[in-house]
């Protein structure tokens, strides 16, 4: 398939006063055209860094130790800043996690649109207003000519996020990145935010790289999976994949902490036990051992090489190794699975 | 809007008055006697007689008042006699405005500029080199710059003369007499706009919706100027616009050292003289330009920042 984007063996250290912080530790991970892919994973295990490694907007004491990524041939980490900014917009957007403080406070609405449009497409003021408003209409904001003269203190978070929506998609670019675009949102907002970039992604054929830590989210808008943990992808699959067939006791962990339909207050959701590694020392062998009740001698002394299941589907876990003991999915999360199969099946039918 | 201006200005009255009654008893406790201590018997009582002095300090007040509200603002005793206040500050204030605005011509820029460079090269030697000018700017005295200023161009070196030239026509051996008292006049305020520029420039560099800019395919350069600047110049009105008002006040010190005879040496040799009424109507003065500077500071927030100007009145949140 045709790949728009690879991210080859990224690694990004932070300098912190107490030494260095290795957020990133060889990502490897791509996008197909046209495909909506999700990154998940809990604070923390590198999502937004790596979104902004791609976007290049990461903070000054960020330093890329080593990695590729690839865009339509080519490496945007090899690009001079001036370069990177006709891509930056034009091809590859964001949409950030606060919609509430991603808006300039002292400039009006429309302004903030057009911005772009007259400085980078060189359209005339009349021009990008006019296509300001035909993208205001088109993520849902009413009254677009009236709300153009607007700030963003006078809209509501929903409101303020379809305007950095509109912002995104201003120049058509042919990648966007959402990173946890609904975290700030109140539940009813999210699934109306969740619909409006599913249906832009439909008209414009976007790529999407959707970062979040909600599993929901994940099962509901995305093609492909992504699992991180520590720095690292875990595991990888197709969203069937992931939720049906998950093989890395991270994901397990993750699925079986998820609040369910069926869950009512008296029942306990799984945790996972312990807290991430200090990223300033990552342990030696595979990140998650400490907190994995199926760890092996060998997952404290050696990192997991990413196994092969199927032609769609890695995973990063010593238990796939043919001399490991034979693993099954827990119990537990095979009843919940098949719980929601028949959920599916149900719903389908 | 007009309600607020109205109660403020009522507050203002109110906080005038307080300090000029506050300033006339004050006054009478720094020791000294209006006809000089060698007068003739005659020469003294004849002057108190004049100026009420002879009666009690309750009655005098009583009298002080009555004529500061028909604004008569009462009379120089010693350093100008007989010659009303009002037109004494009247005929000082020419000569400390043009001196502070040129020294703000100087301030506003040079302190802009380097609190700029500051916030934008944070922790490089540019900020530390910018920093460390900042501190000793705001921690050494005006009056030590002046003469620091004097003992090395006008004494040392012989650059520029030692004291104002008072020539009533402007020439360009004035401008070079000027050039010193304005370079000690304008070290503090560089020092204190840099300082803020810094700190709210980098704040705004480092928000959400700097990243959105950049993110949206501006550049370092056009989302600095665009939206950083922008956002950071709304807090630094809180200190530009005291500074423009400052430029009728004047230093007390700064005029003292270099013989200018503007507000600030006009209230120093008031005290030092016992010119009471004098002395009253020049801190009248500061006190309504302080007061006005803090309203036009509250009035100015309304104006630039649209948070305050438009969700004042109705808000759609």
């Amino acid at each position: 398939m045709d790949k728009i984007l690879e991210v080859k063996n990224l690694h990004i250290h932070f300098n912190a006063f107490a030494g260095q912080v290795k957020a990133i530790r060889g990502v490897n991970f791509h996008l197909n055209r046209g495909e909506t892919l999700a990154i998940v994973g809990e604070s923390g295990s590198g999502k937004s860094v790596t979104t902004k490694a791609i976007t290049r907007i990461l903070p000054e004491n960020a330093v890329i130790d080593s990695g590729e990524i690839w865009y339509e041939g080519q490496n945007l980490l090899d690009m001079s800043d001036k370069e990177f900014t006709k891509i930056r917009g034009n091809d590859i957007s964001l949409i950030f996690q606060d919609p509430l403080s991603a808006l300039d406070p002292v400039m009006k609405i429309g302004k903030q649109i057009t911005e772009t449009l007259v400085i980078k497409q060189k359209m005339s003021y009349e021009q990008a207003k006019k296509r300001a408003l035909e993208l205001m209409d088109a993520v849902g904001i009413p009254e677009p000519q009236k709300r153009f003269n607007e700030y963003p203190f006078q809209f509501s978070g929903g409101m303020r996020q379809r305007i950095v929506i509109a912002i995104a998609l201003a120049c058509n670019p042919k990648l966007l990145i959402c990173d946890e675009p609904t975290t700030a949102l109140d539940v009813t907002i999210q699934s109306q935010i969740l619909e409006l970039i599913k249906k832009i992604q439909k008209e414009h054929n976007l790529s999407v790289i959707f970062i979040t830590h909600d599993l929901g989210v994940v099962a509901n808008m995305s093609d492909r999976v992504y699992v991180m943990y520590a720095g690292k992808i875990v595991e990888e699959g197709t969203v069937q994949d992931i939720f049906y067939e998950p093989r890395h006791p991270y994901t397990w962990s993750l699925l079986a902490s998820m609040p369910n339909l069926d869950t009512n207050g008296d029942d306990k959701l799984m945790v996972i036990p312990g807290t991430p590694p200090n990223m300033l020392y990552p342990p030696k062998g595979d990140a998650f051992a400490a907190r994995n009740r199926y760890a092996m001698k060998i997952d404290y002394l050696r990192e997991p090489p990413m196994f092969k299941i199927s032609d769609t589907h890695y995973a990063a876990t010593w238990l796939l190794h043919p001399n490991a003991p034979k693993m099954e999915i827990p119990d537990y999360l095979q009843e919940r699975i098949k719980q929601q199969l028949e959920e599916a099946k149900n719903y389908n039918g | 809007m007009l309600r607020y201006i109205a109660k403020r200005v009522f507050a203002m009255v109110l906080t005038l008055f307080i300090i000029i009654s506050l300033s006339f008893f004050a006054i009478r406790l720094i020791p000294g006697d209006v006809a000089g201590e060698n007068a003739a018997p005659e020469i003294k009582a004849a002057m108190e007689a004049r100026y009420h002095l002879d009666k009690s300090l309750g009655e005098q007040y009583g009298i002080f008042i009555k004529n500061f509200l028909s604004f008569d603002f009462g009379e120089s005793m010693t350093l100008y006699p007989r010659r009303p206040v009002f037109t004494i500050i009247k005929d000082k204030i020419p000569l400390t405005l043009m001196l502070n605005i040129f020294s703000l011509i100087l301030t506003v820029p040079i302190g802009l500029i380097c609190g700029v460079a500051a916030a934008l090269k944070k922790n490089t030697l540019i900020d530390h080199v910018i920093s460390a000018m900042v501190v000793f700017n705001v921690s050494v005295p005006a009056f030590v710059f002046a003469s620091l200023l004097q003992y090395i161009f006008s004494y040392k070196l012989d650059w520029f003369p030692f004291l104002l030239n008072l020539d009533p026509h402007f020439s360009f051996s004035k401008f070079a007499s000027m050039i010193l008292p304005i370079l000690a006049l304008s070290f503090g305020g560089i020092a204190t706009i840099t300082r803020y520029m810094r700190a709210e420039l980098f704040e705004a560099l480092n928000s959400e919706y700097m990243l959105l800019s950049k993110s949206k395919g501006l550049s370092k350069v056009q989302s600095t100027v665009r939206h950083a600047i922008r956002n950071s110049f709304i807090p630094l009105c809180n200190v530009i616009i005291p500074m423009f008002m400052s430029l009728l006040g004047g230093s007390m010190v700064v005029e003292n050292i270099f013989g200018i005879p503007g507000i600030g040496s006009l209230t120093a040799a008031s005290i030092q003289t016992s010119d009471y009424y004098l002395t009253i109507a020049v801190l009248f003065f500061y006190s309504i330009i302080g007061l006005l500077s803090m309203l036009l500071v509250d009035l100015s927030y309304g104006i630039v920042d649209p948070r305050i100007r438009i969700g004042g009145g109705k808000s759609r949140e």
